[in-house]
């Protein structure tokens, strides 16, 4: 062998090496998120990451998720039952289950009245569920409105009738009168500050943990361009391990 | 396509219509048969405190209101519950006679998988079954694979059913304790 083939191949080597360097700092950033994301997925139910959900405004922000601008609200005493997208709230405090159709809330004696899904539900001044009505608890169907009677009565409106029920609502009894002297629930705009407060704890609901993690781990979190720069990083990583084994190999020479 | 676009609604509500309707038809029919067709006032049994946590313990959940209403006649009574199997709330009818369960029946049923515990093959392993001191079923139930869910949510109904009924059936609890 001579010098010269001696030096071409130190030449070879030493560019191999440059090259397996720049590739190894380039998929460094990669590689430490795919393996990041990766132990974290492995580990879903034990960190509950199915169950979290994302509160971080500019996460939310970056995947577009919005909280419903327009919102139903009826007062009851000095607070609100809300509803907005399917959920309900009493001020800040959410109601559990999917609900829609909100047509009506007050406040009857100690208990609070919500007619929402036409059901009525009986809820305890901290929201606790009483009892929730359904049509084969005698409510009838297709409830407008919701209100009070002089005598502090409930009084439910559907198209055509008025209906009220006994103390224990277990008996519905149609009103002949036409209600002159009820007082129905109205909606009312929510104040700016509640408004702020339920938007974000309606879109701090939506984003699983585990959707984030997923997104990071295949790229798909950086938009579309993402999975291809992660896909870059994986052909990064499969040379880096070739030109790696041919470097140790040459060296052992 | 405009005009599909706005017939849209309309056909969800009748398709949502119906099937509010027979779930309400279900529970009417259910509570008609179980009395012969004099079907007693409802009454209300109230969940706190000791009971509630009874609650809890049977369901391995609070029950998601603080009342029940049930329908009693000498030792019958009749209750209509609902609990989730996997993710869809199932209703529930149970008629318990003289602290043993006389019958089980499935009022409404929305999961898309574990349909058979509607069935008499597998409802009927209930009947004359009991609550032991734990409020656990006094037998075993054989259960269906690929329903595991649904049958438990049964077996849970089931030993509600019979808790309730025994603390109704003792004391009046028509009142907020």
């Amino acid at each position: 062998m001579s010098r010269q083939h001696h030096r071409k191949q130190r030449f070879k080597l030493r560019s191999f090496y440059v090259w397996h360097r720049y590739m190894g700092v380039a998929a460094a950033l990669f590689t430490l998120v795919i393996a990041f994301t990766g132990i974290l997925l492995n580990h879903t139910e034990t960190f509950r990451f199915r169950d979290s959900h994302v509160q971080s405004t500019w996460i939310l922000d970056w995947y577009g998720i919005e909280a419903p601008d327009q919102l139903l609200s009826f007062p009851v005493g000095d607070r609100h039952i809300t509803l907005m997208g399917d959920d309900l709230y009493l001020d800040r405090k959410e109601i559990g289950d999917d609900y829609h159709d909100l047509t009506g809330a007050l406040q009857l004696g100690d208990m609070l009245v919500v007619s929402v899904n036409n059901n009525i539900l009986l809820l305890t001044p901290r929201g606790e569920m009483i009892e929730r009505l359904k049509r084969n608890d005698g409510v009838p169907a297709g409830i407008e409105q919701i209100g009070i009677d002089a005598g502090g009565k409930l009084a439910v409106r559907t198209r055509h009738e008025i209906y009220r029920p006994d103390k224990d609502f277990i008996r519905w009894q149609r009103l002949d009168n036409k209600g002159s002297d009820i007082r129905w629930a109205t909606p009312v705009p929510l104040e700016p500050r509640l408004k702020k407060l339920l938007q974000n704890h309606f879109r701090g609901e939506v984003l699983p943990v585990e959707r984030v993690l997923l997104d990071l781990h295949s790229g798909r979190f950086f938009g579309k361009a993402g999975p291809w720069l992660f896909d870059i990083a994986a052909a990064l990583l499969i040379l880096l391990s070739l030109t790696g084994t041919w470097i140790w190999l040459k060296r052992r020479r | 396509m405009r005009s599909m676009k706005n017939l849209w609604p309309l056909l969800a509500l009748l398709l949502w219509l119906p099937a509010t309707a027979d779930e309400s038809n279900a529970a009417e029919a259910f509570l008609e048969e179980a009395f012969h067709g004099k079907v007693p006032e409802p009454a209300m049994v109230w969940l706190s405190g000791e009971r509630k946590q009874a609650v809890a313990r049977i369901l391995g959940h609070n029950y998601p209101a603080l009342r029940i209403r049930y329908w009693r006649s000498d030792q019958r009574s009749a209750w209509i519950l609902e609990e989730t199997g996997k993710e869809q709330p199932i209703t529930i009818g149970v008629i318990v006679n003289d602290g043993t369960l006389e019958r089980i029946k499935v009022l409404a049923f929305r999961e898309s998988r574990g349909g058979e515990i509607r069935y008499p093959f597998f409802t009927d392993q209930f009947k004359g079954i009991g609550i032991d001191d734990r409020q656990e079923l006094n037998r075993h139930i054989d259960g269906i694979s690929g329903a595991t869910l649904s049958v438990t949510a049964m077996k849970k109904v089931a030993a509600l059913a019979l808790y309730l009924d025994s603390i109704t059936g003792k004391q009046d609890v028509q009142t907020a304790p």
